[in-house]
């Protein structure tokens, strides 16, 4: 063990100003699609999620418009109506599991996790890859359904109907289980990424939100994950086997899976929203050059959010059958969950306030984040109450309710999170110009789209019909014809974001002036982030001390490579425990 | 911890830790976060159990007379000595006795073998018996509507607990061939701890299927 | 690696003996039929003790870090809550089970 003196032992610590345009970065040391495929550099495993989670919005993004152009009639108007039902199936399995889940951790998280926390890499880099791997997988597998009979159950799988319908129910719920695994090994990578990588000084009051936010969703994803994997699992036997826990005809309970599949399915929307919750928390800071008004609390709402997230899933079940003391425990916990909610969006406009605001199109989208995530919210808490959702349940208000948070405030902080970390990620600026009027774009075409699902739901429309009568007609083609403005604006995104890599001006390591550790290494940044292993004495919203204080390195250490004895340095890092 | 870099056994310490302690602490936390999982996964039939159970109390204690508590209850001791094995085996790579690491494993081997030999007449014993999981349920020996529920969640238990049992099993191996080479001693040996972590796990989940399929009444 | 809790062969077989008596006792209280709850008490109660041996002593908890403890604690509690919660509805429906 250590003595007291090595304790005591001085460290030397020089300043390292970050290169522009290095000529070695992580994207050129290691070439070739073979060291890509094998690659255990969490920056281009993140790269390669980006590239997936976006190919399956843009699948799932087309099932949405076919969707929408088929309710452009009130009966048929170019699909039938069994492939209707399946189109919607895929449309809300793609977007949930292989883009929404993924998208913010596993793509970014990914690359800047490590980077935030000064790390060479994840704690497990092998595993990182077989993550990705298993989200492939799974995604094949999930295609392979479609090809093969497709399904017809909605995302939610509810059985009885899941357990005797025909069609590839079976391979649907396997791929779903793969991907499920990806992403507890995901969870499992972080939380030991985020105790046991952290660079000397990174205590945890100096962690970044986002990173915050990254573990908050981590112990969501490997406290609820299982559970849903062992619900398909059951799913699958019991059209395999007959096994019969799920199934009436077979002496089981329905609704019993319907607790299963919400424990998870529930908290697991804030696997999606929470990660989009640290995104802001980072561009808020950066574009109004200010620290974070309750770090704290910011923080520990995140947690306090994962944590009620368990208790509440009973909301989508109150016309289910379920007991009414259930669904009164449920109801009244629900609106726990708009506290911590809140708190953070108190906490972030008072950041704004006094800031010195750059109105950058990242901070655009954060903006369209607040208006939309705020609807979203707020008409959550409507529906937690029983009465009320009693009248609007499966209507197209629970519709607009769940793509206000998800597409409002999700995809618009991942948005956010892709044009404020396009330039670490490709060494290019995009253009801004384009950026603020697809945002623009998005942003109306969004309301436009989900507004008036509000007010036919809440007249009584029902969500996942074929047919509908001719009254709510008007609504179905204003919401048609805001879809395709809004896919207009996101691919105007894929356009300009993909022109930037080939046309692009080259970015410089810092284009936004943050403090935070990821914008304090080269553009790109080299193979193992570090040349120098990073020394932290400030926090990463730290706007009010110089810049010279957050580009400190240890003096004589390397990247780990080579034959330089890591210094006793170790004796200075502060541990979790 | 001064000299861990330098010590002869960097060749496992792989780039992105800064020392072994550092690699060896994260290797447990990660299988520990793991565990969570698991213990959620089987969680989720621990539930279904416990609310059928309480449904259908009379179900249970007709159903569980099918059980055979004399072979459960030889399983359990089975199991409980193959976790004291690989403690020890534990115990010999801490104390560099290299040889004993692998006489400790192959006993470990041998009892989850054992395990799953009884498991497999227990099983087969019970089809022969027209006893099977769901609506292939044959058995006309219990008086309950609900009988094939019980056996569903029994076979889906004990059956996920041997699938975990042949996983250990795998891991055994794999941890057998590399004490035999020599890979494990005082210095390194994260391998044997973190599945160790594992086996424990499984041997506590089979403590609790023990009393909850094989001793009601 | 120094540093790390060595167990002694006295404590491990120690466990291991404990658990052995404790499984022969929970059969033995099988056949003695106790009265309703109790039974299910009594064989849970020794379980929860086996499984407190095997987790504090064979896989260190007791001498390792707090963190992993803390860990195996999180992940019964929310356990529990997916149990609770369930129940919650399953033990107080108006009808059980449609039949069919």
């Amino acid at each position: 063990m250590s003595t007291e003196e090595t304790n005591l032992k001085k460290i030397q610590v020089q300043r390292y100003e970050p290169e522009s345009d290095p000529d070695q970065h992580y994207l050129n040391e290691e070439t070739g699609i073979w060291a890509w495929l094998t690659t255990v550099d969490h920056k281009k495993i993140g790269l390669m999620y980006l590239a997936s989670v976006t190919f399956f919005f843009f699948v799932g993004g087309i099932m949405a418009l076919l969707v929408r152009t088929e309710l452009w009639t009130p009966a048929k108007t170019f699909i039938e109506a069994n492939t209707y039902n399946q189109i919607f199936t895929l449309h809300g399995a793609i977007m949930v599991f292989l883009f929404l889940v993924p998208s913010v951790p596993a793509a970014l998280g990914n690359f800047f996790l490590p980077l935030q926390l000064g790390a060479k890499d994840v704690a497990f880099p092998r595993l990182n890859l077989l993550s990705y791997y298993l989200y492939v997988a799974g995604a094949l597998i999930a295609i392979v359904s479609i090809v093969n009979g497709g399904i017809d159950t909605g995302w939610t799988f509810y059985t009885p109907y899941s357990s005797t319908t025909g069609g590839a129910v079976t391979t649907m719920v396997f791929g779903v289980f793969v991907i499920g695994f990806s992403s507890i090994l995901t969870g499992v990578n972080f939380i030991t990424t985020i105790h046991k990588m952290r660079a000397p000084g990174l205590s945890w009051d100096k962690l970044s939100l986002f990173s915050w936010s990254l573990y908050a969703t981590s112990i969501i994803q490997i406290l609820a994950t299982p559970v849903l994997a062992i619900t398909l699992a059951l799913v699958g036997l019991e059209r395999l086997l007959g096994i019969g826990i799920f199934d009436p005809a077979l002496g089981g309970d329905p609704v019993l899976f319907q607790h299963f599949f919400w424990f998870y399915s529930h908290p697991a929307v804030y696997i999606m929203i929470v990660p989009g919750f640290g995104i802001v928390s980072e561009v808020i800071t950066t574009f109004s050059k200010k620290h974070i008004f309750g770090y704290w609390a910011i923080a520990l709402s995140s947690l306090a959010i994962a944590f009620i997230g368990f208790l509440v899933w009973g909301h989508h079940m109150f016309v289910s059958g379920q007991a009414s003391l259930a669904s009164m425990v449920f109801s009244f916990l629900t609106f726990l969950v708009g506290i911590p909610t809140g708190i953070k969006m108190f906490n972030w406009t008072a950041t704004l306030y006094k800031g010195s605001i750059k109105l950058a199109s990242p901070l655009l989208y954060i903006f369209g984040f607040f208006f939309l995530f705020l609807v979203g919210g707020l008409t959550g808490i409507v529906l937690g109450s029983i009465a009320l959702n009693v009248h609007l349940h499966d209507t197209y208000y629970v519709v607009a309710h769940f793509h206000f948070v998800m597409v409002g405030g999700m995809v618009m902080a991942f948005l956010a999170g892709v044009h404020y970390w396009w330039p670490k990620m490709t060494g290019r600026l995009y253009n801004e110009t384009l950026a603020k009027i697809a945002c623009g774009i998005i942003f109306v075409g969004f309301n436009v789209t989900f507004l008036p699902q509000f007010v036919m739901g809440s007249l009584g429309m029902p969500r996942r019909y074929f047919n509908y009568i001719e009254q709510f007609q008007v609504y179905h083609q204003i919401s048609t014809i805001g879809s395709y403005i809004l896919g207009i604006g996101f691919v105007m995104i894929f356009y300009y974001l993909v022109k930037s890599i080939y046309t692009g001006e080259k970015a410089s390591p810092n284009p936004w002036g943050s403090r935070a550790l990821e914008w304090q290494v080269n553009s790109l940044p080299p193979l193992h982030n570090f040349h120098h292993t990073p020394v932290i004495i400030n926090g990463p919203y730290d706007y009010h001390k110089p810049m010279d204080e957050f580009q400190l390195g240890l003096a004589e250490s390397g990247n780990g490579h080579g034959t330089e004895v890591d210094v006793s340095s170790t004796e200075e890092k502060p541990q979790a425990e | 911890m001064a000299n861990h870099s330098t010590s002869s056994h960097s060749r496992y310490l792989q780039h992105h830790f800064v020392d072994a302690e550092q690699q060896f602490d994260a290797a447990k936390m990660g299988m520990w976060v793991f565990l969570v999982t698991e213990i959620l996964f089987f969680g989720g039939l621990f539930a279904a159990y416990i609310v059928y159970r309480l449904w259908y109390p009379e179900l249970f204690v007709m159903a569980s007379e099918e059980l055979n508590t004399l072979w459960g209850g030889v399983n359990t001791v089975v199991l409980i000595g193959s976790s004291l094995t690989v403690a020890m085996a534990i115990k010999s790579a801490q104390l560099n006795q290299k040889r004993n690491i692998a006489i400790n494993l192959g006993i470990t081997l041998a009892l989850a073998a054992i395990f799953m030999v009884i498991k497999y007449f227990e099983w087969t014993h019970k089809f022969h018996l027209g006893i099977f999981p769901g609506e292939f349920y044959a058995y006309e020996g219990i008086d309950h509507p609900k009988a094939n529920v019980f056996f569903s969640l029994y076979y889906l238990m004990t059956g996920l607990h041997g699938l975990h049992v042949i996983i250990g099993i795998g891991l055994m191996i794999w941890l057998l061939v590399r004490s035999v080479k020599g890979h494990f001693d005082s210095e390194y040996y994260t391998p044997v701890e973190i599945t160790g972590l594992y086996w424990h796990l499984v041997d506590i989940i089979w403590i609790f299927l023990f009393p909850l399929f094989y001793l009601i009444d | 690696m120094s540093g790390h809790h060595i167990s002694t062969d006295k404590t491990l077989l120690g466990v291991a003996g404990g658990l052995l008596v404790l499984t022969v006792l929970t059969v033995v209280v099988h056949y003695l039929h106790l009265p309703d709850p109790w039974s299910i008490i009594v064989a849970m109660g020794i379980a929860t003790f086996k499984a407190m041996l095997v987790a504090l002593f064979f896989m260190n908890l007791y001498w390792d870090k707090r963190f992993n403890l803390m860990l195996f604690g999180t992940s019964i509690v929310f356990l529990a809550l997916l149990v609770g919660l369930t129940l919650l509805d399953t033990l107080f429906r108006v009808d059980v089970l449609p039949s069919f």
